[in-house]
């Protein structure tokens, strides 16, 4: 008799299979434990009550089977715990095994996992499973990508992710050790099992090697309508098992550990229902928040979202408020639909998901990176001038009074970009007349308050896209989708020996970068920049830059030009970071920056000329001369004198920058005296004014005509130049330009343009701006100082800029919104309130109140003509050449 | 039904593939009923008969045979003085400008008239990308395997780069299109490869034949190898079976020594390549597949259709199209040699569940009756000739 086999020796192993209705999998699950290389083992199979064939082929197949043996429920258990306990209670091996009726193991799954508890002696160790609908390792990369052994739950507690009991190998001691069986009556007995199991064990092993097969029928009628109601049990049970964890945990000093299975249920259990959440019916919905609610409050606090993903943090945080309205909303955002309320709002170009509570630490966990944007684009039509397609672009929850948009074409080859045109019944329009060799790709561009979010158009996002191709002159242009499905215009030569031209300027172009970069290390260079110090100073050479090379402008501009009139044999260099965009008089050689070319002429001009700083790009030599313009006159604290002291390093390259300087050029007694404190600068300061103001004494017509000209300004308009200085530490500051400026537009007569002026960091944020026609935006002109002799009246704030721009003695006016902020962050030199050249207006009202009344504004003569005298009185057109006669041309 | 003219591209009309199988099908459906096939082979095999009909006319691209190498960049490759691979990717670029202008004269030829042309290797895409703006010519783009088994070569980033804008993109199965359309694109379909016949089954009989069969070339990626090594472990239990393997290749010899290894020369056969796959099929019990890479197999189609219940490795979305698992045939983990041993096991044991299969299977491959996938072909030209074209 078999029994009395097991009677007498009792074996190795043994493995517990449960059954219920398997009548298809049950003899495959079976066999591949008859077949197992490892044979030393018992296998006890508990058939639950199965309504089918389960019991008899159970029956039929163990009769022959010695080590086999078949135990039959007399009454459905309802679930795995029942008969699992049933098998162990009737084994008898040192190991003990799971497996379920529908799944199965590897051949040599016993003989791998014996193998590996023996040798680590672990409390139990897990293996590899394999789901059969992607036959992928489950977990592979995260737990079962390499051996781990003897391992402490506490010590990787990634692995609650497994919650299986099933790919695991149990000392049957340690099984007794702590009465550990499965909890009868649940439903989710795994969670409450092994999540005991991981906390008892004071070892766990982890084998890399494929053990368990779970076969996972994918079935599409799962989520039909009929199982809903089903499906809320189902949660009910998977909290039930849950709140067991909880309670082993709490009574086993595991508490510490409750974050960590928290981590484990939110990103795991509660997403599979949130995930499915739209296809629940009221009723679940309803019971689901009351649950969930309830559960979330038992355990955790709203500090367990706040590293999950956006929309897991938000939905859970929601759920966890018992907002019900706002996560229906938010479920309805992320999946495209409107939602009952706007709720997106944003403050600067943060946003945000509004519950229906206002609340103080909401917007901690309602953060969005950003809004939801959809759109369709149909019609596309394609020919030789014009490219156009309807659109209909979707912003949901947000108001959208305050939504704008354009498109935008860009050709990735050439930068070049071209911007939509407005036209009738959402029908966008491009002029594609002028459209150049390579691919342009198409933008939505979105303005919502100042923030501007890109949408690249993909092909998904175009309805019956047809393939257009169209011939214009030796170009052709074709509708071209990319691998990434991206949507372009391609624009080629039509014919192909152009084609390779073409592409061959390309290459060159794209190589012209390149090289670049690489030579920057070479060992030439280096072995170059040895020698060129070396070199003699050159009499006649003189070298020009202005605020790092990013302009033709300020006083070394109107020092050079200067120098331009007179008969002087001097040979001029300029250094640009883009020397070929830049425009100027006279034969300067234009170099770049910080190139070769830039380091052999630092080296070899006798003249430095400057208005910010140089001295760090080559060593100065005795025989040099360094002329420091400086750019403007101080009103923040600057250098030594600021508030909170700079770090050593920026200190350091302030010396060596202010050693270097041989003159100082000072446009008032004032300035001469902040900037030796302020720099601590010894050397000797020339207050000849500032060269750069010249021009606003003399006022040449011509330079006024040149820049009406460019800026496309009619000689009769009253001009308001709005120059705003930039706060960095505040992210809201462009916006509200931007908001003001379209106020101001609204408000002035029509006479009126205002000539805005940024600063260059937001330049390229505003030129994406569609701005209105009496707002010009001047913010990329080179030249501020001749806009000046344009304007008929100036607005702005802690800038310098009004110190020159009051020798025209033309009004202005001060918005200085935040004055005692920038006080308190900038620190000021003087009480600006007192010896301010204008009105200081707090609000946007004040200002365009002196706008509107310049009677009003004719009151503040006064202080201007104060202010002018203080700061100005050097001021008599003859700076830049009074700089040359005493330095350039002594003797 | 008037007339229509349809191209088939292909990589080599005369290799003995299943997707050239599938096409000449087709071509005989769509001569039968009156309508205008050619064919456009890139490359073709010396001396090699085709599956396809002699009066088929066949238009092959490199009459020398030529085989573009994979495409480089040219100035790096120069500066380190590669000159042969330079002059290669010269002629190669050469070629193909040279080729594209063949193929453009080609559907000249055509006229105005409405092309379909299907493409059943993405491949052939390159020299067609000029003709995507032709409005009277409709290209169908095809993939004759699985997401998976294109993306273990060159053939995947060419479908992403070449297919999202022909008129309709086909796939074996619902799994695979919807892979694609993840990927944006607009255009996916379905179609299910013809059976070229089917023969209503008398299970009993096949049953009795005791033959075990499966078909392929015979290359490392078809898995013989663990079809033979399964067999063995079977073999003993199921006394009376033959396993019979139709097709040739380069792994022949490697089989044979394996056959010579488990000492099953009695029982395990190479058969070779047969041009009658249908009489073999009809003179077997049930067809095993065991390869590692797949689209929607013909073997399974043809067997399937000849009302022989099926053993096949899960190893392409394609195979649950077709074996409806414990109701037409068994499926097994790829290279899981001990599953599909006992799968072997049970089905020739078992004559009831034979029986049951066998006549479920013929059923089931109804769906792949060539008369009934004619007609979706005719149905999708017709939804692409309706489509309004802008020029």
């Amino acid at each position: 008799m078999s029994s009395d086999k097991n009677l007498t020796k009792r074996p190795k192993l043994s493995v517990v299979v449960i059954a219920f209705n398997n009548e298809l999998y049950i003899e495959e699950t079976l066999e591949s434990l008859y077949e197992q290389t490892f044979k030393d083992m018992e296998v006890v199979v508990v058939n639950d009550f199965s309504s089918d064939r389960t019991g008899e082929l159970i029956d039929q197949y163990v009769s022959d089977k010695p080590n086999f043996k078949a135990i039959h429920l007399p009454e459905n258990s309802g679930g795995c715990s029942t008969p699992r306990n049933t098998g162990i209670a009737n084994t008898t091996g040192q190991y003990v095994m799971f497996v379920d009726g529908d799944d199965w193991y590897t051949v040599t799954a016993c003989e791998k996992m014996v193998e590996a508890i023996e040798r680590t002696q672990s409390d139990f160790v897990a293996g590899q499973v394999i789901r059969t609908n992607n036959y992928e390792i489950w977990y592979h990369k995260q737990l079962y990508s390499r051996e781990r052994t003897n391992l402490n739950i506490r010590e990787i507690t990634g692995m609650l992710f497994d919650s299986l009991s099933v790919n695991k190998i149990y000392q049957r001691s340690f099984l007794d050790k702590h009465q550990l069986r499965f909890p009868e009556g649940i439903h989710y007995e795994d969670i409450v099992f092994t999540g005991k199991a991981y906390f008892l064990a004071e070892s766990f092993s982890i084998i890399p090697e494929p053990v368990y097969y779970w076969r996972v029928v994918e079935n599409a009628d799962a989520k039909s309508i009929t199982n809903r109601r089903y499906e809320f049990e189902n949660f009910e049970n998977r909290i039930i098992a849950h709140r067991y964890f909880d309670q082993f945990l709490k009574e086993n000093s595991g508490a510490l550990y409750q974050k960590e299975k928290n981590n484990k249920f939110l990103r795991h259990d509660l997403k599979l229902y949130t995930n499915d959440y739209l296809l629940f019916d009221e009723e679940y919905k309803t019971k689901f928040h009351v649950l969930i609610h309830e559960y979330l409050h038992e355990v955790m606090d709203e500090y367990s979202f706040i590293n999950l993903a956006e929309r897991d943090r938000i939905l859970y945080y929601l759920l966890y408020l018992g907002d019900r309205e706002a996560f229906d909303d938010y479920i309805a955002y992320i999946n495209g639909l409107p939602t009952a309320a706007n709720r997106v709002y944003n403050t600067g170009s943060q946003y945000y998901f509004r519950p229906s509570k206002a609340g103080k630490n909401h917007e901690k966990f309602m953060k969005m990176a950003r809004p939801e944007i959809g759109f369709t684009i149909s019609d596309i039509h394609l020919d030789a001038d014009r490219f156009s397609f309807k659109a209909d672009v979707e912003v949901n929850s947000i108001d959208n009074a305050n939504v704008t948009y354009f498109w935008s074409l860009r050709n990735r080859q050439t930068g070049a970009v071209l911007v939509s045109e407005k036209a009738e019944n959402q029908t966008i329009e491009f002029h594609a007349g002028n459209m150049t060799e390579g691919n342009y790709y198409l933008s939505l561009n979105v303005n919502h308050m100042g923030n501007l979010h890109k949408l690249l158009v993909k092909m998904s996002n175009i309805t019956d896209l047809q393939n257009i191709q169209v011939q214009q002159g030796k170009l052709t242009k074709s509708i071209a989708v990319n691998q990434k499905n991206s949507f372009s215009i391609r624009v080629q030569p039509t014919t192909f020996s152009k084609q390779v031209k073409w592409k061959l300027q390309q290459r060159k172009l794209a190589q012209a970068g390149q090289k670049k970069q690489k030579t920057s290390n070479s060992s030439f260079e280096n072995f170059i920049k040895r020698w060129i110090p070396k070199l003699p100073v050159q009499q006649n050479w003189v070298l020009f830059e202005s605020h790092m090379g990013k302009q033709y402008s300020d006083s070394p501009k109107y020092i050079y030009e200067e120098l331009l009139e007179g008969n002087n044999k001097f040979k001029y260099i300029w250094s640009f970071q883009n020397p070929d965009t830049v425009e100027m008089p006279g034969s300067a050689i234009k170099v770049k920056r910080n190139s070769l070319k830039h380091f052999y002429y630092l080296n070899r001009a006798k003249y430095w000329i400057d208005n910010q700083g140089m001295a760090n790009l080559a060593e100065k030599k005795e025989k040099q001369v360094y002329i420091q313009t400086w750019h403007g006159t101080p009103l923040k604290r600057m250098g030594y004198d600021q508030k909170t002291l700079p770090s050593t390093r920026e200190l350091e390259n302030l010396k060596k920058q202010t050693d270097a300087w041989d003159y100082l050029i000072s446009p008032n007694p004032y300035t001469s005296k902040i900037l030796k404190r302020g720099f601590r600068y010894a050397g000797e300061v020339l207050e000849t004014g500032y060269p750069r103001n010249d021009i606003l004494i003399q006022q040449p017509i011509a330079i006024k005509q040149k820049a009406q000209m460019e800026l496309g300004i009619p000689s009769d308009k009253r001009v308001i130049l709005f120059a705003p200085t930039f706060r960095d530490w505040d992210p809201n500051s462009f916006q509200k330009v931007l908001d003001e400026v379209q106020l101001l537009s609204k408000e002035i007569d029509e006479g009126s343009v205002i000539l805005l002026r940024l600063h260059y960091l937001l330049s390229d944020k505003i030129s994406q701006f569609e701005l209105p026609a009496n707002i010009v935006n001047a913010s990329n002109y080179q030249d501020i100082q001749e806009l000046y002799l344009l304007a008929d009246l100036l607005i702005t704030d802690y800038s310098s800029v009004m110190f020159d721009y009051a020798l025209l003695k033309r009004p202005i006016i001060l918005y200085c919104y935040d004055l005692e902020e920038y006080t308190t962050r900038r620190g000021m030199y003087f009480n600006f309130t007192e010896k301010a050249p204008g009105p200081v207006c707090k609000t946007i009202d004040e200002v365009m109140y002196f706008l509107n009344t310049p009677d009003k504004l004719n009151e503040y003569n006064e202080s201007l003509g104060r202010f002018v005298e203080e700061f100005g009185s050097l001021a008599d057109g003859r700076a830049s050449s009074k700089v040359i006669q005493k330095i350039l041309n002594k003797k | 039904m008037e007339s229509k003219n349809i191209v088939f591209v292909i990589n080599e009309y005369n290799n003995h593939g299943g997707a050239q199988r599938v096409a000449s099908i087709l071509t005989d459906q769509f001569r039968a009923d009156g309508h205008n096939v050619a064919i456009l082979s890139i490359n073709e095999q010396k001396n090699v008969p085709s599956y396809f009909d002699s009066e088929t006319p066949v238009k092959v691209l490199h009459r020398d045979n030529y085989r573009p190498p994979k495409d480089i960049e040219l100035s790096s490759n120069l500066k380190q003085m590669k000159f042969m691979k330079v002059s290669k990717e010269l002629k190669r670029r050469r070629r193909l400008v040279q080729q594209r202008k063949e193929v453009k004269e080609f559907f000249e030829a055509y006229g105005d008239e409405e092309v379909f042309v299907i493409v059943i290797q993405v491949y052939g895409m390159q020299w067609l990308l000029p003709i995507l703006y032709k409005p009277n010519i409709k290209i169908i783009g095809q993939s004759h395997e699985s997401v998976k088994a294109a993306q273990s070569s060159r053939r995947y980033k060419r479908i992403l780069s070449q297919y999202r804008q022909v008129s309709k993109f086909l796939l074996l199965t619902h799994n695979d299109a919807e892979h694609f359309e993840q990927q944006g694109f607009m255009n996916t379909g379905v179609m299910y490869n013809p059976s070229p016949f089917r023969q209503l089954p008398n299970s009993v009989d096949l049953y009795r034949k005791k033959k075990i069969i499966s078909s392929g070339r015979l290359i490392p990626d078809k898995g013989f190898d663990v079809l033979i090594e399964a067999f063995a472990k079977a073999a003993a239990d199921v006394p009376d079976w033959t396993l019979h393997i139709y097709g040739d290749g380069p792994a022949q010899d490697d089989l044979e020594n394996l056959i010579r290894i488990f000492e099953l020369e009695d029982r395990v056969f190479l058969e070779g390549q047969t041009e009658n796959m249908e009489a073999a099929l009809k003179d077997s019990s049930f067809f095993v597949l065991s390869s590692k890479a797949e689209g929607l197999p013909m073997s399974l189609i043809e067997a399937q259709s000849c009302g022989l219940p099926c053993i096949s490795t899960d190893c392409a979305p394609g195979i649950r199209e077709i074996v409806e698992e414990y109701q037409n045939g068994l499926i097994a983990p790829v290279g899981d040699v001990h599953l599909l041993a006992r799968h072997i096991k049970k089905l020739a044991k078992d004559q009831d569940l034979f029986m049951a299969y066998s006549e479920n299977a013929y059923e089931s491959s109804m769906k792949f009756n060539k008369h009934v996938i004619t007609q979706e072909w005719y149905e999708l030209f017709e939804e692409l000739g309706g489509r309004s074209i802008e020029q």
